[in-house]
């Protein structure tokens, strides 16, 4: 039984008097535990709404959304999902936004406060504990946002472009972050990007994503050692493969 | 902050000069007092008015009117706007009521207030009417009306607040294992806080601005309302324009002392875009 199964899926929303919009077509896949999956794919493809479809916050139209077995009806109690948009807390400071599930278990503030201390560091939000999020860089919130997510320890963790606000260079050393956290807390992950180099040096699969309606063009097993050298022949062998295969997509769509 | 306090100070000084400029020239302390024989009557609050007793008497008699009416409308108004931002079949029911009752004047019921409840005060419901206390200064009726201008601030801020909660806030929330319980407090309470004191604010300076009004009706022998009717009556006006200005002075602190507990919980909300 997989850990995580999508069984031909569809999804479509019918707004009122506005033309139904189809979502998601015929989309199946499998997630192991341990995995780390990106998915790939152009702006508005559907990926948002998958990730919405397995943290349980939607239900598909058709088909079913499994998690070891179970039917997945309403929020997915082992996942937890990193958003695109600042979604901090805006009447909580860093601290509070994240030991927030802490708290929700009863956990003291002392204590809380000192679990999550380690994860402030790792985002690299030390001395900002007391910051309000108004007070913050969008990038630097949604470090505060992993960190939240990382705090409530799911089994799955699901990303929705959680790097796509930051620099380059922090968008390295996070990536290289959740790596680490992947491997010591073999944590799953399923991570939305559109950003070809942010998957291929992620992901041990990769699913790319055609649009209107939103599908599974293909899917590619990454097998590339650890840690992966953004240099070296095979990376960019696969980055130049995936580039083409998402350029021909367009390519149909223009037509 | 010193410059700011020192331009805020030029038009009342504006103000003062000219009206004391008119009252000389009109020379009828029955038709413009002096500024002198205000502050004369703000500096001796203690001072008995027409044998009605003194200001501090009539500042409280109308103070404790209007807490009394605001609390009632505020324990009314606020859970009953939680309820109805939360329950979209609620919101259905209530609110075409509301925005019927809203535009009324409060003052419009007044008669109305005058024939239902008559003459009845606090004190005639406790059964305590056989001593004098302040609970025989504050007569039904008039709770009523300062409640019904305090109670639709309250209660439409509220409802705003709880609406526009952010959906992505629930959802995280939700998702980080706050149960549907527990996302009242956690979320929807935080996160429509500004707003609900916005509505505080407002609603107190309506009950306050109804004051008057209410304190017109019949059986009233205090409060600084009654005391602008008893000194038309009697052709005073320093006491007049003395209880005017002490309804407006009253007014901006009650407005300020809100302000204050909203700026130190509501920042969050300003500084949000």
């Amino acid at each position: 039984m997989a850990f995580l199964s999508l069984d031909n899926i569809d999804k479509v929303y019918s707004g009122g008097k506005q033309e139904p919009v189809v979502a998601l077509k015929h989309i199946s896949m499998v997630c192991e535990e341990g995995e780390c999956i990106c998915i790939v794919g152009s702006t508005g493809c559907g990926k948002t709404t998958l990730l919405r479809l397995i943290a349980g916050l939607e239900q598909p139209t058709a088909g079913r959304a499994l998690m070891a077995g179970k039917r997945i009806t309403d929020i997915n109690p082992d996942a937890t999902l990193v958003f695109q948009q600042y979604s901090l807390f805006p009447w909580c400071n860093v601290i509070d936004n994240i030991s927030f599930s802490l708290a929700l278990k009863g956990m003291d503030k002392n204590i809380r406060y000192e679990k999550v201390r380690e994860l402030i560091e790792l985002v690299g939000l030390a001395g900002f504990e007391k910051a309000y999020p108004y007070e913050l860089s969008g990038g630097m919130q949604q470090r505060a946002a992993i960190a939240r997510a990382l705090a409530y320890n799911p089994k799955m963790l699901l990303m929705d472009e959680p790097f796509g606000a930051l620099d380059e260079r922090t968008r390295h050393r996070l990536q290289e972050e959740l790596l680490t956290i992947w491997e010591r807390e073999k944590k799953t992950i399923i991570f939305v990007t559109h950003n070809i180099d942010e998957a291929v040096f992620l992901a041990t699969r990769i699913y790319i994503m055609r649009d209107s309606p939103g599908s599974i063009e293909q899917e590619i097993t990454v097998d590339l050692p650890r840690p992966r050298q953004r240099q070296s022949k095979e990376f960019i062998d696969l980055h130049i493969r995936i580039r083409n295969i998402l350029g021909k997509i367009l390519d149909r769509e223009s037509k | 902050m010193r410059k700011r306090l020192l331009l805020g100070l030029i038009l009342p000084a504006f103000i003062l000069v000219i009206w004391e400029l008119i009252a000389r020239a009109v020379d009828n302390p029955a038709l413009i007092p002096s500024v002198g024989a205000v502050l004369n009557r703000l500096l001796h609050p203690f001072n008995d008015l027409l044998s009605t007793g003194h200001y501090i008497h009539h500042i409280s008699a109308s103070g404790i009117r209007v807490l009394m009416g605001f609390t009632i409308a505020v324990c009314i108004g606020v859970p009953l706007g939680l309820l109805t931002g939360r329950i979209a079949a609620l919101y259905s029911v209530v609110n075409p009521i509301i925005e019927f009752l809203r535009p009324i004047c409060p003052i419009a019921w007044i008669p109305l207030a005058m024939v239902v409840f008559k003459t009845y005060t606090v004190a005639d419901i406790f059964g305590a009417h056989y001593t004098r206390t302040i609970f025989g200064d504050i007569q039904i009726g008039m709770l009523f009306v300062i409640f019904y201008g305090g109670f639709f601030p309250i209660f439409i801020n509220t409802v705003h607040g709880v609406i526009s909660v952010k959906n992505i806030y629930i959802e995280s929330a939700r998702l980080l294992g706050c149960d549907k319980k527990r996302l009242f407090r956690k979320v929807i309470l935080p996160s429509a806080l500004p707003s609900v004191l916005t509505g505080l604010r407002i609603g107190l300076g309506t009950a306050w601005l109804v004051i008057v009004a209410a304190e017109m009706l019949p059986g009233s022998e205090a409060g600084l309302g009654y005391l602008i009717i008893y000194s038309y009556e009697l052709a005073d006006m320093d006491i007049m324009i003395t209880s005017i200005i002490l309804i407006g002075a009253i007014g901006a602190l009650l407005s300020y002392g809100v302000k204050l507990v909203e700026d130190r919980t509501s920042t969050w909300q300003a500084k949000e875009r």
